[in-house]
């Protein structure tokens, strides 16, 4: 068991340490030029990535809140704080990142009309109000079951905010990527996905740091009730 | 029905850092009448909560029959009757009204005129309880937990705010159910016990003593 | 199940109307909201049909929001929500019966005040209204059923009439988009192939199904 949790801290730190600075590396000086976007075009490499790290984190903290509804073991709330609390960081990566690109590409910080934005943008004030709730509630079982509820309510925004905003506008979102994939050299896709890895390996490594961190609070918590005599 | 056995087993509950009830352990068999009483903020509300399934233990179970309290069916859940500091009333309701909503959700049929009178509210029967005193909310509490006839009757400190006569009543409704249904009373009344001939139990800080 | 959710909400419905807090507060608030809007933006009445579409669909979702502060306050106040936990319904049946009332008070207040908006800002050639009172009722159907989904999750809350609003809100922005870009198609724009209306019906089916699927967990320890 100890073997093991170190494990999952150990592989995706070692993971990261080789893939972040090789997404780095392959992006600036191993991938050519985008004839139409120049220099600017780099951040694809990590903004995208980024992007649908943050999703995996969410959908992560929405499968282990519905664990926990299930199982009604505490472990599961913290997985799912956890995975949304990583989430939240990568989305925050998204929406600096996607003004960036923005401002190199069109001019402007903000695109009303950047549908990917528009939606982190909605994930980002419904992930923020995550944490008021759970944090204006007592510690414990209802607030346990209520933020998981409110996790699990995730699954129906992120894809209705996706249709939403594809209802109501029209892209200019600059697609690298179009649907045949016959738009990017293979340079271009061996580095986003090689970013992609070095992505997630950094989001399990976050995460997996974190639920540590977490589970040595909750065991000193459970020890003082000990040391008063409370055991339970 | 039957009435049901309640088996708490090393329950305990924790709101945040407070340990509010300690790893009570406490079997009440079928039809039995137990008394709880202990000072303010020992944990009989908790325990109460509990046995009702309006609280999920922190630890160890609390059981009626042989469900969890917490997951009991609706045909559990059908004889059970809770009534605690509040009254479970809609304000803005009056007090047949309420008696009567209380019968539909249990899908039971009774005469609310003739319960309401049972507690001596029959001249009020169309007044909006806004305007009750705290004795009469709690004798209209009283017809409210024993309409639907239940075989699992919670009363937590049933006696507040009654005069001497809604405490006679209050007596004769537990007298009547003793071996008819199993009964938990939280009190601070030290001769309830002796008064209806019944066990009682003690809670001190969270724990049975 | 329906039976017993439909006691619920009728209990909500008498007593709104014997009391009418909720539906005048609303009222008053719409209004307000409509007048502010118009106001912000620009205040001549040629603010464009876009602005109109706008505004109705903002005071629409902030007055939703008010009417859920009170949701389940008579509950609340009382402890009912004690007696209706114990009660041998489906707990699905709480929040079903809470959210019909809650769609009841968004239907008379858009009674209300959708003749308003069109008198305000439309003389003669106004938006096609069939339109607009299909995607009010598909929207008000998720609006209800969010909003009393999050209502029931706020309460004990430390902080509940200020959560409320930060709960809702961001589950409510596809419906304010949704609604807007249906009003849009209503004056005669192109909307595009994705109806509007379809993704409207879309949400409030996902929604249902999601608080279904969590209804055992919303209410209660």
């Amino acid at each position: 068991m100890r073997t093991n949790r170190h494990l999952t801290t150990t592989i995706p730190l070692v993971l990261s340490i080789v893939l972040v600075p090789l997404t780095i590396g392959m992006a600036f000086w191993w991938t050519g030029e985008d004839i139409d976007q120049g220099l600017s075009q780099k951040i694809f490499y990590f903004h995208v990535p980024i992007a649908l790290t943050s999703y995996a984190a969410f959908g992560y903290g929405a499968f282990c809140a519905a664990m926990y509804l299930w199982k009604r073991t505490e472990v599961w709330d913290l997985r799912s704080y956890v995975g949304i609390h990583s989430g939240t960081i990568f989305g925050t990566l998204v929406l600096i990142t996607g003004p960036i690109w923005a401002k190199a590409s069109w001019g402007v910080w903000w695109n009303w009309s950047d549908r990917q934005l528009n939606v982190f943008l909605i994930l980002f004030l419904y992930y923020c109000a995550y944490f008021m709730l759970r944090f204006s509630l007592d510690e414990g079982e209802r607030r346990r079951s209520a933020s998981a509820v409110f996790a699990l309510l995730g699954i129906g925004l992120i894809p209705m905010s996706l249709l939403a905003v594809r209802v109501a506008q029209t892209l200019i979102h600059p697609t690298v990527f179009t649907s045949s994939g016959a738009a990017m050299p293979g340079t271009f896709v061996l580095t986003f996905l090689v970013g992609m890895a070095a992505m997630l390996s950094l989001m399990v490594l976050l995460i997996s740091v974190e639920l540590r961190g977490k589970r040595a609070a909750a065991r000193v918590l459970q020890l003082q009730r000990i040391a008063r005599g409370e055991d339970a | 029905m039957q009435p049901p056995v309640i088996t708490l087993t090393e329950c305990s509950k924790r709101f945040g850092e407070r340990l509010a009830l300690r790893k009570a352990t406490l079997r009440v068999a079928g039809g039995e009448t137990v008394v709880v009483l202990g000072p303010n903020g020992a944990g009989k509300s908790t325990l109460l909560r509990l046995v009702a399934g309006l609280l999920r233990p922190t630890a160890g179970s609390a059981r009626i029959g042989d469900v969890e309290a917490i997951s009991a069916p609706k045909d559990v859940r059908a004889g059970i009757a809770y009534a605690g500091h509040q009254p479970q009333l809609y304000r803005g309701l009056t007090a047949s009204e309420n008696l009567a909503l209380h019968l539909r959700l249990h899908q039971t049929t009774a005469d609310t005129q003739a319960l309401l009178e049972q507690v001596g509210l029959g001249d009020r029967a169309d007044e909006r309880i806004d305007g009750f005193s705290r004795g009469m909310l709690q004798r209209l509490a009283l017809a409210r937990a024993t309409a639907h006839q239940p075989v699992l009757l919670l009363l937590d400190e049933p006696a507040s705010g009654l005069d001497a006569d809604g405490r006679a009543l209050l007596d004769d409704t537990l007298r009547a159910g003793i071996g008819q249904r199993t009964q938990l009373v939280a009190s601070h009344d030290h001769e309830l016990a002796a008064r209806l001939g019944v066990r009682e139990v003690r809670l001190d800080n969270g724990g049975i003593a | 199940m329906i039976g017993a959710a439909l006691t619920i909400a009728r209990v909500k419905l008498v007593l709104e109307i014997r009391r009418r807090e909720v539906i005048f507060a609303m009222l008053l608030f719409i209004a307000a909201t409509i007048v502010i809007v118009h106001f912000a933006l620009s205040g001549d009445t040629g603010a464009g049909t876009r602005a109109a579409a706008g505004m109705l669909w903002a005071a629409v979702v902030f007055t939703a929001v008010l009417g859920l502060l009170r949701t389940f306050s008579a509950e609340h106040e009382g402890g009912v929500l004690d007696a209706l936990l114990l009660a041998p319904i489906d707990r699905a049946a709480i929040w079903l019966g809470t959210a019909l009332a809650q769609f009841g008070f968004l239907v008379v207040i858009e009674v209300v005040a959708v003749p308003v908006w069109w008198a305000l800002f439309f003389q003669q050639d106004g938006p096609s209204i069939g339109t607009v009172v299909v995607a009010l009722l598909l929207a008000d159907i998720g609006i209800a059923l969010v909003g009393t989904l999050s209502a029931a999750l706020a309460l004990g809350a430390r902080t509940r009439d200020v959560l409320l609003p930060v709960l809702v809100l961001p589950l409510l922005i596809p419906v304010v988009l949704g609604g807007v870009t249906a009003t849009y198609g209503a004056f005669g724009e192109e909307v595009g192939g994705l109806q509007p209306l379809g993704f409207l019906a879309l949400y409030d089916l996902v929604f249902i199904a999601l608080a279904w699927g969590t209804s055992d967990h919303l209410l209660g320890d």
